[in-house]
């Protein structure tokens, strides 16, 4: 029997009989790794050995390894885990003659199973069950959680009179099989703190505990339940659990860990908990809520979910690599989260345990490949990483639409806007002093003296030649994307490139995620670019055709002002090239980051143009006519031009000249021109003011997703398409993310709705029905209650997802509300409490540790949402971060800022989960360190004292009393009492003989003393106080 | 065990083995995968020779992680080829194309840049040792130079990540979380592993997930010694609290335990008097620690004049030895700022300058206290540097991340002294002879310990798990 399962060595048996005390003590600090054949695997309520429960877990642990649905680690062709494959085995006419019953209880090492390599064992236990299975013809089952829940009959029940509702039916059939009788209830006093702590998360007042007692009503717990679910609280207590899952921080993660804002995603959901959105809808709009039809801000915000994961900027990083990890980092989640599986075995291989093949994990990845992200967030700038949603308020909202209706009907105006033929002519006929546009900036290389950049010959007398790592640093260039502007210079380039920068303005290319605009040589072919984040917040053209090499060509571009890619344009000796566009959708500003200039041949860890050269680079503040443009590449065609009367234009050129006219010339056209500018201006500098947050996006066109070989992301194999894994039968293929988590909640699932009611169940009762709620697979543990787990799930989903519902029909059991108090015959009997026949105690979460303090002090602030608090503990942190001042010191712990390279030390220590990764559970320690906190941390000892202080003014008499109460909801007997009694006298006579250190103990913390009360009082009664913080009773959820 | 079925009252544990008590904090002996069998001893059920998978040489670790990646081309992995050819492009025979860090990897140009420092052989072995570890020369018989080591990772988070946890990515136990859930600590008093980050050093940031636990429990995870007012978060009383009122506090709280106790019937109870008895001893024990006014002027000397300033590398390295000779199990310190991608020549002077004197000094005071048998000391850092110049060539040139071989050294705990092993090419660029991977030195690392690194597993998410992954072999020719 493996009792705790920890460790795979292979002890003899004995080794394991050690007291059942310890036995107890380890299984109650043990959070991981339990075998599921703890207890005894051989009584219970049934005698027989069920597949599910007895041997499945025990040959997926010891055999699927080498025997299981992974095909290239298959040994000698035999796969365990269907038995139309595995027969030949299992099959003989008595068990001697069965062959897997002669392996494994084999001595030769060349015939044994588990053969000594693999340094697994099977205890004689586990080999007598196996046998029993074997000699019953060696039944299998399709995996529990695979099969749907059924309708499951409520179990008949002799002491029907102790059940409440129908979760007492399920546990006290399986107590009255066992001859156990149900713990006692609890106390109400220890109902009331019990029921609070767990919906609220808090303490209940004196008054509220007063009320229950008071309220003799046989419905006065109800009335208790419904008060604490319609209270604003729950919401963040629901949250706190909640943030765990979604591996919530206020910071990017991996090394850099800079800031960022996602704390809008966490006052979502908090609302979402308070509003008791159902929980398939709070699903959908977590997982898709931006497909949803008309999405609403609110559901595209909740999508911010999939976008929580760490993210990366340390320079040199391979982007790709990253954002495979991120695509994968979501898989995890949504596996985790929703299907209680671990898919991240199938990332290198096919699973070992579940029957979950590599390509299927990435037909699942599929759907979380499909946004336009890049793999490293931006250095040099703060843009938020694309996609992303705008958090416009109302008011943004309108003003924004209303600029951008106008901006419209102002581009359609000029559009439309026809050419007054008089003023055309009439200015033509004037056209000795046209001129084409004078450049802002111009170099011509003629005396330039290069370092690695070469002076060389070019088409215009000298022109330079690149290293590629040097760049030529301009004078002007910073444009923004209002403003129209156009270049036009030679270039010769040796060779085809796959990549090579031309020119650009801007600090860096991954660095900066490109801010600014660039032209580069992509595939040989020309790629022009304005950017504010690559990818998904840019335009970007770029020429169907290759350019030519080995020769000087002449290149221009000119852009509009529009923010659309339609409005850029690339020419070739002065042609318009053939485009296609890249990336339309560019909504902020392509100013800032550094480099504000234009920079040639080269950029920060881009590829320069190496061996290109350039020549007469002109920088012009304008768009470009198409006269002017051939006149970059032929000096003297706008001169020629002019030359030609009105009247023997051809149409080509009258065009062309029309053009002009309209472009610089035309008062209409121009004042257009100008209120569009000044229009676009503004909603520039409207959006800009907007703060954006993460969200999902998908590209309208599918990127397409190949199977990664051992998951590198250098090893595409195959393309896989969107697909669930085929254990789940589904009729239809979720043909996107919406039908993806439409189908996680629909009837098919057998998985979603027992995930969420288990986690829930661990919520309130300290354990799930299943005690490995990140694992329903075959490594999981299988349901200590089956039928229960299924009947509430299926109640669950039948009743809209209720939440709330959910959690008043939990509370409201029996087995809820009985008392937590030991016997020894039971804690023998069944230590882990899977018989559910008392209620768990355990430690509060390290949250509500530190809120109960800050509540029971008065200190607690009732603010909700908004940025992460910041309290003192932060300042201690890895990396280190000035606590607040005044009310952040005190908000609920939902709030503190977490940074995740270093979240805050006392919440770490208190076994908060760090939030690396989607975590479904938390352990539950006691070491030294938690008492240092407990007693030192300056956030208890100002609560403590804070609360002296105000029992020393409102109960002089007897503060001791009312301080025990309120930090254990009951009563002091003569006994604690005289303790504390005692203590209280003593540290009067040392802190009125030691009056400094006194007053040094009240300054402890924000909140200033009360310099009206003596000090040695206050600070020995905040002594006392902490005494009974630090009690059993206050920190222990009973 | 005698239980009183009829639940009047509870039977004082009392009279069971205080250690068995103890056991249930992470800070004592801990549930550690290992201690039930060190237990199991303390009520009879002995099998000794199960204790550790095979008798361990080293009993405890000090880690000197060198953080940025310190350069093997100036310190131990000497090559003359770099200074003839110096100037001169990579060749692609060498570079064979693989893949470079985003920094340097789109530069047109990569020349090749020989050490500008002296190297001399030292010692009986031999050893070959830049001049800029003048102190560490001394020692050179005591070493054992990897020269031959390797990883995958290019910067410096997942590169760190690797060889503190075996794996690139966050999430995974650190070593010293491993060895304190298989060995737990030798003093109860103290934690088993701690960590110390050499103090306002600037250089590539580290982060606490370093020495997390990943997903073993948290009192697994390194506790972080500072060089502060408190050693340990909130280590010390409040201000005003003296010694003797606290204690008069924690008499009451225990009064009101046991008190409870006598009421109710949970081993929890006994856990929190055991676990605030437990924090009161630290409040001591961890201050002596600390405290170096009991250390003779010619120790204090030895490890130079930086270990006058508390979170000094030096400081930390005579902190070390202090907690190795408490019985500490794994102690990690961070030494930032090898990441000489520009200026290099200045910058790895002043990086030696720090560290190669306490480095060396604390070698040769484990050693005069018979220390250095069971302690296993790890120098060395995430990755190597390239034998190229990242930018443009100059007297002040720097070099950018290389993975394909990097030095690290070894000393004590079992393994052999005065060897060099492992070869890199004339360029230093790719390993020749005798490869080892970060995996096969955790797994080295391990043994040395006692464990099978296939063996000291945990079960994660319905996986086993181990710091090796599926990884690793033991690197037998460098065990003594």
């Amino acid at each position: 029997m493996r009792r705790t399962g920890n460790l795979r060595f292979n002890y003899p048996e004995s080794l394991f009989q050690f007291p059942v005390f310890l036995w107890v003590c380890l299984a109650a600090s043990l959070t991981h790794g339990s075998s599921p054949q703890e207890g005894k695997p051989l009584t219970g309520p049934n005698d027989n050995v069920h597949f599910n429960r007895d041997i499945r877990p025990l040959i997926s642990d010891r055999c699927f390894q080498c025997h299981g649905p992974d095909e290239n680690a298959r040994e000698s062709d035999l796969r365990l885990d269907q038995r139309d494959l595995a027969k030949k085995q299992l099959q003989g006419s008595s068990l001697e003659e069965i062959k897997l019953w002669q392996r494994i209880n084999s001595d030769d090492p060349d015939f044994m199973m588990p053969p000594p390599n693999s340094k697994l064992s099977l205890s004689s236990d586990e080999k007598q069950l196996i046998g029993k299975w074997l000699l019953a013809d060696s039944p299998y089952e399709k995996h529990w959680s695979f099969l749907k829940p059924g309708k499951v009959p409520l179990p008949p029940v002799e002491h029907l009179d102790w059940c409440r509702n129908e979760i007492d039916r399920f546990v006290l059939q399986k107590l009255e099989t066992l001859g156990v009788k149900p713990n006692r209830p609890a106390s109400k006093e220890r109902l009331i703190r019990r029921l609070t702590f767990d919906l609220l998360g808090l303490p209940p007042t004196d008054q509220e505990v007063d009320r229950f007692l008071a309220d003799e009503s046989p419905d006065a717990y109800e009335k208790l339940v419904d008060g604490l679910l319609a209270r604003e609280g729950l919401g963040e207590r629901l949250t706190s659990q909640w943030l765990d899952v979604a591996r919530y921080s206020d910071s990017f993660g991996y090394q850099v860990d800079r800031g960022r804002h996602v704390w809008p995603w966490r006052d979502w959901v908090v609302k979402s908990f308070n509003s008791n959105l159902p929980y398939d809808q709070f699903i959908i709009h977590q997982l898709a809520g931006d497909m949803l039809p008309n999405a609403t801000d609110q559901q595209i915000l909740a999508t911010a979910f999939n976008r929580l994961h760490p993210q990366k900027v340390e320079g040199g990083s391979v982007p790709e690599e990253f954002r495979v990890e991120y695509v994968a980092d979501r898989n995890h989640t949504f596996a985790t989260a929703f299907l209680g599986l671990t898919i991240e075995c199938a990332r290198c291989h096919d699973h070992k345990f579940d029957p979950i093949t590599q390509s299927e994990y990435y037909q699942l990845f599929s759907y979380f490949n499909n946004i336009d992200e890049a793999g490293l967030y931006s250095y040099f700038t703060n843009s938020t990483p694309t996609p992303t949603l705008l958090m416009s308020s109302g008011d943004q909202k309108q003003k924004l639409a209303l600029l951008e209706s106008t901006i419209q009907a102002k581009e359609t105006e000029l559009a439309a806007l026809e050419i007054d033929a008089t003023a055309f002519s009439n200015w033509f006929t004037q056209k000795e002093n046209i001129q084409p546009s004078a450049p802002i900036e111009y170099r011509n290389f003629e005396d330039f003296k290069g370092g690695a950049n070469l002076s060389v010959t070019g088409p215009v007398g000298k022109g330079v030649q690149l290293s590629g790592d040097d760049a030529i640093a301009l004078k002007t260039g910073n444009f923004t994307r209002n403003q129209p502007f156009s270049f036009g210079f030679w270039m010769n380039t040796a060779d085809k490139k796959d990549r090579a920068v031309v020119f650009h303005r801007s600090r860096a290319w991954t660095d900066a995620a490109s801010r600014g605009y660039q032209l580069l040589i992509e595939d040989g072919k020309l790629s022009f670019s304005l950017i504010h984040f690559w990818p998904g917040n840019a335009i970007r053209i770029r020429s169907r055709k290759e350019i030519p090499l080995k020769k000087w060509i002449h290149v221009s571009v000119t852009y509009d002002g529009s923010s659309r890619a339609s409005g850029l344009e690339l020419f070739l000796d002065g042609q318009a090239l053939t485009s296609e566009v890249i990336r339309d959708h560019l909504y902020k500003n392509i100013t800032g980051g550094g480099g504000n200039n234009i920079a040639i041949g080269e950029r920060f860890r881009d590829r320069g143009f190496t061996d290109g050269k350039i020549d007469e680079f002109k920088v012009f503040d304008r768009e470009l006519s198409g006269l002017e443009i051939e006149n970059l590449v032929k000096t003297d065609s706008f001169q020629k031009a002019k030359k030609i009367h009105l009247a023997d234009l051809p149409d080509r050129l009258k065009n062309k000249w029309q053009e002009f006219f309209q472009i610089h010339v035309s008062s209409t056209h121009l004042e257009i021109r100008k209120q569009l500018g000044v229009l676009r201006k503004q909603r520039s500098q409207q959006v800009d003011g907007i703060v954006e947050i993460m969200v999902m996006n998908d590209r309208k066109q599918r990127r397409p997703t190949y199977r990664l070989h051992r998951g590198s992301y250098q090893q595409p194999k195959e393309e896989v398409f969107p697909g669930i894994p085929a254990v789940f039968s589904s009729k239809q293929i979720p043909k996107n993310r919406l039908e993806l988590a439409r189908w996680l909640v629909g009837p098919e699932n057998p998985l979603t709705s027992r995930v969420t009611v288990n986690r829930y169940w661990q919520m309130l009762f300290g354990d799930g029905l299943v005690r490995t709620p990140e694992d329903f697979g075959s490594q999981g543990q299988p349901p200590t209650h089956p039928e229960l787990l299924d009947w509430i799930a299926t109640d669950f989903a039948d009743n809209n997802w209720n939440l709330k519902r959910l959690l008043k029909q939990l509370v409201m059991s029996a087995t809820y509300q009985q008392d937590s108090i030991l016997t020894p015959d039971l804690i023998e009997r069944d230590p882990q409490n899977t018989w559910l026949a008392r209620a768990s105690s355990y430690r509060l979460p390290a949250e509500m540790l530190r809120d109960n303090a800050l509540a029971i002090s008065g200190l607690l602030s009732p603010r909700q949402g908004g940025g992460g608090a910041k309290p003192y503990d932060l300042a201690l942190s890895f990396k280190p971060l000035g606590p607040d001042k005044g009310e952040g010191l005190y908000r609920r712990s939902v709030y503190t800022y977490w940074k995740r390279t270093g979240p805050s030390p006392v919440m770490m220590t208190l076994d908060a989960a760090k939030r690396e990764i989607c975590t479904v559970k938390r352990e539950r320690t006691a070491t030294p360190l938690q008492a240092f906190v407990l007693l030192n941390d300056p956030q208890f000892v100002e609560a403590a004292r804070v609360l002296a202080e105000e029992l020393i003014q409102k109960h002089p008499q007897d503060p001791i009393t009312i301080a025990f109460r309120r930090s254990t909801s009951r009563y002091p007997d003569a006994k604690e009492k005289k303790i504390l009694t005692t203590l209280l006298r003593t540290q009067k006579k040392y802190f009125s003989e030691n009056l400094e250190a006194a007053k040094k103990f009240v300054s402890v913390g924000g909140r200033p003393f009360n310099s009206q009360l003596d000090p040695a009082a206050v600070a020995a009664l905040a002594t006392v106080i902490q005494t009974v913080m630090n009690f059993d009773e206050c920190i222990m959820r009973r | 065990m005698n239980l009183n079925k009829n639940c009047t009252g509870f039977e004082s544990p009392s009279e069971l083995d205080r250690r068995q008590w103890l056991s249930r904090f992470g800070m004592g002996m801990g549930t550690t995968a290992l201690a039930h069998l060190l237990q199991s001893e303390s009520w009879g059920n002995t099998d000794s020779k199960r204790k550790l998978h095979h008798p361990a040489k080293a009993k405890r670790v000090i880690f000197l992680f060198q953080s940025g990646g310190p350069s093997q081309l100036d310190l131990f992995d000497y090559k003359s080829q770099l200074i003839k050819d110096n100037g001169k492009e990579l060749p692609e025979s060498i570079r064979k194309g693989q893949r470079l860090t985003g920094m340097s990897g789109n530069q047109s140009s990569l020349p090749l840049v020989g050490t500008p420092f002296q190297f001399s052989k030292v010692g009986q072995s031999g050893q070959q040792i830049s001049e800029i570890l003048p102190h560490l020369a001394q020692q050179a018989d005591d070493l054992c130079i990897i020269k031959s080591l390797h990883t995958e990772a290019i910067n410096h988070g997942p590169a760190v990540t690797h060889m503190q946890t075996g794996s690139q990515f966050p999430g995974r136990p650190s070593m010293g979380s491993w060895l304190n859930y298989g060995l737990g600590s030798e003093n109860e008093n103290m934690p088993s592993f701690v960590v110390m980050v050499t103090k306002n050093k600037g250089g590539q940031p580290l982060v606490s997930r370093l020495w997390g636990a990943g997903f073993l429990a948290s009192r697994f995870q390194g506790v972080r010694f500072r060089a502060d007012r408190d050693p340990v978060l909130y280590l010390n009383n409040p201000a005003g609290v003296s010694t003797k009122s606290r204690r008069e506090m924690l008499n009451s709280l225990r009064s009101l335990h046991q008190h409870q106790l006598a009421n109710s019937f949970d081993p929890a109870i006994e856990d929190r008097i055991a676990q605030y008895e437990l924090a009161f001893r630290m409040q001591t024990s961890i201050p002596q620690t600390t405290n170096f006014s009991d250390e003779p002027e010619h120790v204090l000397k030895d490890y130079g004049p930086d270990v006058e300033k508390p979170g000094s590398f030096a400081a930390n390295c005579l902190l070390a030895r202090r907690l190795a000779e408490r019985g500490v199990r794994f102690i990690q310190l961070y030494h930032p700022g090898w990441d000489q991608h520009g200026g290099l020549p200045g910058g790895i002077r002043g990086q030696c300058k720090e560290t190669d004197q306490p480095s060396a000094a604390l070698l040769k005071d484990l050693k005069q206290r018979g220390l250095l048998d069971d302690t296993l000391v790890i120098w060395g850092g995430e990755f190597g540097r390239t034998n190229y110049c990242q930018g443009k060539l100059g007297a002040n040139f720097g070099r950018d991340h290389h993975p394909r071989c990097f030095s690290i050294w070894m000393a004590g705990g079992g393994v052999k002294p005065g060897l060099s092993y492992g070869q890199t090419d004339a360029y230093g660029y790719n390993v020749t002879d005798r490869g080892v991977h970060v995996h096969d030195l955790h797994a080295t690392i391990l043994h040395l310990l006692g464990i099978d690194h296939e063996r000291l597993t945990y079960k994660h998410q319905g996986r086993w798990y181990r710091l090796t992954d599926v990884h690793g072999n033991v690197v037998k020719p460098v065990l003594a």
